[in-house]
């Protein structure tokens, strides 16, 4: 019978069936043994690495909330004041499309046009 | 018999099956073992089983614990989450507004300082907050103890870098507010626990916590908006120094506060710096009887009810006596005028009058649909409860009709508004930002026949002449509103005030179009301003709130994608800053 000559079988005076669950065990011990000590090893990197990924994130929300700090609309207002700039005028907006009829108004307008006699300062060079 | 020839009916799974017969089988292998005198098989066998159990328990065990050891980050049990944190709050552009910073808390451990003197000398020069009675009391201990809290990185590295034995660092999340004093109102504070104690701070409480370790909640406002608003309500307060002011820019369509904006104001980083009146959101939490800007309620209430057309005539030569009360025009017209010109001269005896006719059931309904009887519906838990009439007779009628005798705050005001001029929904407002071009749903108060006819009324107040807003006039966008002065009531004198009043613009832009149409609405309010020379003493909302209207959508124009559309025929008003002496209009 296959079952009876399993356990019965011996090798150097060891029941084969025992070599057989020994060397299982053994080998599940080592394997658990490695697995857990590389997966300490990359846990350490990883928890390094998660240090300084939250390290730099700290710094970047500190960066980020120092640009909005000094970007605040009362500074921003503040330095405009000091710089004497004034928000824009309303005829000094322009939709990207009316461009070229204001270029075409700009043209007519005497005031634009070249003085009479003497070559435009944007003229190519003759 | 084995478990295979049992009847069909008590078949059971193959596997099932399989274990069973196996089982069978493996008793019977015990009894021949019995049978044939080899006891010692059969104990085997039993053992083998066992062993067999337990190296598969065992394999589990190996298989659960590799995995869970290579498991990622994610997959770790064991870190408790920071009931303190809370994630940022920024604008509806992704602008900063507040956020959770690493600090420091420093403590002092006595028992390791080496030389006493000399650490007290350096810890008074370098923590000028600290009483220096504080840190002998620490110093002089004989356990370790807390001596400041919300050190900045660099006054910990100050510190750090004295070399001092004995101070400890304890790092610590907490939140800061890097744009101090502006929409300090709508963001609100939170406590050192981590707990909203007003604004957005606040209402939000629950999704700031679950967006907590660098998530955002995005609000509505646009900190350009808000900047404009905070720099032309500030110049409106240097000039006409009121007790208080308010300045709110909404989308009237989809209800979002764009930009909100107080004065006084405070640092949420330090608000107990601050008078507690400081910290007080006046747009929320604070009512005032507003005026005249109610009389564009009455008017699109006696449209909308059929009881009056743009053409009906209401005569104002004469007070008018309604209930207790005898109502004058504050620039008496003396005339009959049309609806349109009752709006443009603010006449309080033609409002009186149309609302009159309306009688006060219907004109009780209609508040009630706007919102105005209620705490304006938004997400700030500040909203106060509006003081109502407790008697809707035609007493009430004649006051409210012209915006006396009820008290709401100044967002119930721009939610009524919302209703007048969005198509006539009354939607509810929101701090928190909505998906490009939601529009919630709301109940219908007003028809869009209606809404479409107080655009009109309104754009002609603003560029007609003879409207009381002229001075809110921005080029080329079509610019409408309402002026209001209300009368303060004074205990002292137990009357009206003729001197001290609330005085406010209720703008729209851009009025052409469709009511359905991108829209926004705007209000400035002075609380009891002070006339200037500019306004030619002169303190009505027309004077002192319309041109900072007018200023602030001439600015914020560009930011909110609105066009700007000159009809060839109609000359627009150069600037939007009031000149000239005041116009017939009453500037109520």
């Amino acid at each position: 019978m296959i079952l009876s000559s399993i356990f019965n079988r011996r090798i150097r005076g060891f029941r084969l069936v025992e070599v057989i669950a020994l060397s299982l065990l053994l080998i599940m011990m080592l394997g658990v043994y490695f697995a857990k000590t590389s997966a300490g090893g990359e846990r350490t990197r990883i928890d390094q690495v998660e240090r300084q990924i939250a390290a730099e994130k700290s710094r970047i929300r500190m960066l980020d909330a120092e640009v909005a700090y000094l970007e605040r609309p009362r500074r921003v207002g503040q330095l405009a004041t000091l710089l004497q700039l004034e928000p824009m005028r309303a005829d000094r907006e322009a939709a990207p499309d009316s461009l070229s009829a204001i270029a075409t108004r700009a043209s007519q307008n005497p005031l634009y046009a070249a003085p009479r006699g003497k070559p435009s300062a944007l003229a190519p060079p003759t | 018999m084995s478990l295979a020839h049992l009847p069909q009916r008590f078949r059971l799974p193959l596997a099932w099956r399989w274990v069973g017969d196996w089982v069978w089988r493996l008793e019977h292998a015990f009894e021949r073992a019995r049978a044939a005198g080899r006891p010692q098989d059969d104990a085997r066998i039993r053992i083998f089983i066992v062993t067999v159990v337990f190296g598969l328990a065992f394999l589990v065990l190996v298989i659960g614990a590799a995995h869970s050891a290579m498991a990622g980050p994610g997959k770790r049990v064991g870190a408790l989450a920071n009931p303190e944190a809370r994630g940022d709050l920024v604008d509806r552009n992704g602008a900063l507004l507040a956020v959770d910073l690493l600090h420091w808390d420093l403590y002092v451990d006595p028992t390791v300082v080496w030389d006493t003197a000399a650490t007290r000398s350096a810890l008074v020069r370098a923590l000028p907050g600290i009483p220096a009675r504080r840190i002998d009391k620490v110093l002089a201990g004989d356990k370790q103890a807390f001596l400041a809290g919300g050190l900045t990185p660099a006054e910990k590295d100050a510190l750090h870098d004295l070399g001092l034995p004995g101070l400890v660092f304890a790092e610590k999340e907490r939140r800061s507010y890097p744009l101090g004093q502006s929409a300090a109102h709508l963001i609100g504070f939170s406590d050192t626990g981590g707990q909203g104690v007003a604004g957005a701070e606040r209402a939000l409480g629950e999704p700031l916590h679950a967006a907590a370790g660098g998530g955002q909640v995005p609000l509505a406002i646009d900190m350009r908006v808000q900047g404009v608003l905070e720099d032309e309500l500030g110049k409106a307060v240097a000039e006409f120094n009121p007790r208080g002011a308010v300045g709110i820019v909404t989308d009237v369509h989809s209800g979002e506060i764009l930009g909100l904006a107080n004065w006084p104001d405070f640092d949420p980083n330090r608000p107990g710096a601050s008078p507690p009146d400081y910290q007080k959101n006046l747009a929320a939490a604070a009512v005032y009887e507003m005026g005249s800007t109610f009389k564009a309620f009455t008017v699109a209430i006696g449209l909308d009810t059929g009881v009056a057309t743009p053409q009906s005539t209401f005569d104002a030569r004469t007070p008018f006596k309604l209930g207790y009360r005898t109502i004058h025009d504050y620039h008496a017209a003396k005339a009959i005028l049309t609806l349109v010109q009752v709006f443009q001269h603010s006449s309080n005896i033609g409002t009186a009058k149309l609302a009159e006719s309306i009688g006060p059931q219907r004109l009780e309904r209609y508040f009630s649909g706007m919102g105005l009887t209620k705490r304006a519906k938004v997400d700030l838990i500040e909203s106060a409860q509006p003081l109502t009439p407790k008697k809707w007779d035609d007493d009430a009628v004649a006051s409210t009709s012209f915006g006396h005798g009820m008290n709401v705050t100044p967002l119930a005001l721009t939610a009524a508004y919302g209703s007048l001029l969005n198509g006539g929904i009354a939607v509810p407002l929101t701090i928190k930002k909505l998906p490009p071009g939601a529009r919630p749903q709301g109940q219908r108060v007003f028809s869009e026949a209606t809404s479409a006819e107080m655009l009109k009324i309104m754009r002609a107040n603003v560029a007609d002449p003879i409207g009381s807003g002229g001075s809110a006039n921005a080029p080329g966008l079509s610019v409408g509103g309402k002026t209001g002065t209300g009368e303060k009531w004074d205990p002292e004198i137990r009357a009206y005030s003729k001197t001290k009043q609330v005085s406010s613009f209720a703008a729209t832009f851009p009025t052409e179009g469709t009511p359905a149409d991108k829209r926004y609405f705007v209000l400035i309010l002075l609380d009891e301003p002070h006339p200037s020379a500019r306004s030619y003493g002169y303190s009505t909302g027309g004077w002192v709130a319309a041109p900072a209207a007018g200023r602030v959508i001439n600015r914020i124009a560009p930011y909110l994608g609105v066009q700007r559309h000159y009809a060839p025929t109609v000359a627009e008003a150069p600037t939007v800053v009031a000149a000239g002496p005041p116009v017939a209009g009453d500037g109520m």
